[in-house]
């Protein structure tokens, strides 16, 4: 399978005109998968504000995300049109304080408590 | 060989890891999406090996992703990776 050209278009268009943009299986509202429901947890727990892309919605996205990264998983987290990570990664950044980082770094707004209540309960 | 000595073995041949845990972890997605028949759908990856020192995190899966092999990855449903040194 190969990506169209227009998918490819479209997930450029997405990725650098949101600041925050999760391609996922399902929506931020109603994940339909655990690993894609964990990463959307974490950001709307962290009051991020990010657009959600549901890959179930269209095939052509959801073979085109995995090229366009080289990653061959979902859920896949951009920040300012690069690609930070999949579910392992976004969780264990989130435990690190990483992500804070790329956030304060990105100028991308988010819940700084919420994060500590989250490395809290998991630390 | 099953999926499990699979990924066991290409993992062994790539990185010659200190640990080295493969768990088929597709009984706790039982109904899930992607559950098949007879397991071995979702996998749970622990290894610890010198060869992923001064790779990223990104780079260290990409490298894992490329010694399992397209086609190998294509089969899985999930793959959870915890990569370190």
């Amino acid at each position: 399978m190969t990506t169209t050209d227009d998918a490819k278009t479209q997930i450029d268009e997405t990725v650098k005109s949101n600041d925050v943009v999760l391609y996922m299986k399902g929506s931020k509202a109603m994940p339909q998968c655990g690993f894609s429901s964990r990463v959307a947890g974490v950001l709307n727990y962290m009051g991020v504000d990010y657009k959600d892309v549901d890959v179930l919605a269209d095939n052509d996205i959801r073979q085109g995300i995995k090229d366009y990264s080289d990653w061959p998983t979902i859920p896949q987290l951009y920040v300012k049109g690069e690609f930070v990570g999949g579910c392992d990664i976004i969780t264990e950044m989130t435990l690190s304080g990483e992500l804070d980082k790329l956030f304060e770094q990105n100028g991308v707004t988010y819940d700084k408590d919420a994060a500590d209540k989250i490395r809290e309960a998991n630390g | 060989m099953t999926r499990t000595e699979r990924i066991e073995t290409r993992l062994r041949e790539a990185f010659s890891p200190a640990h080295l845990e493969v768990r088929d972890d597709s009984e706790s997605h039982r109904g899930h999406a992607g559950y098949q028949e007879g397991g071995e759908s979702h996998f749970v990856v622990v290894i610890r090996a010198k060869a992923f020192e001064d790779k990223s995190r990104i780079a260290r899966h990409r490298a894992v992703h490329e010694a399992l092999g397209k086609e190998l990855v294509s089969e899985i449903h999930a793959l959870s990776l915890d990569i370190d040194t």
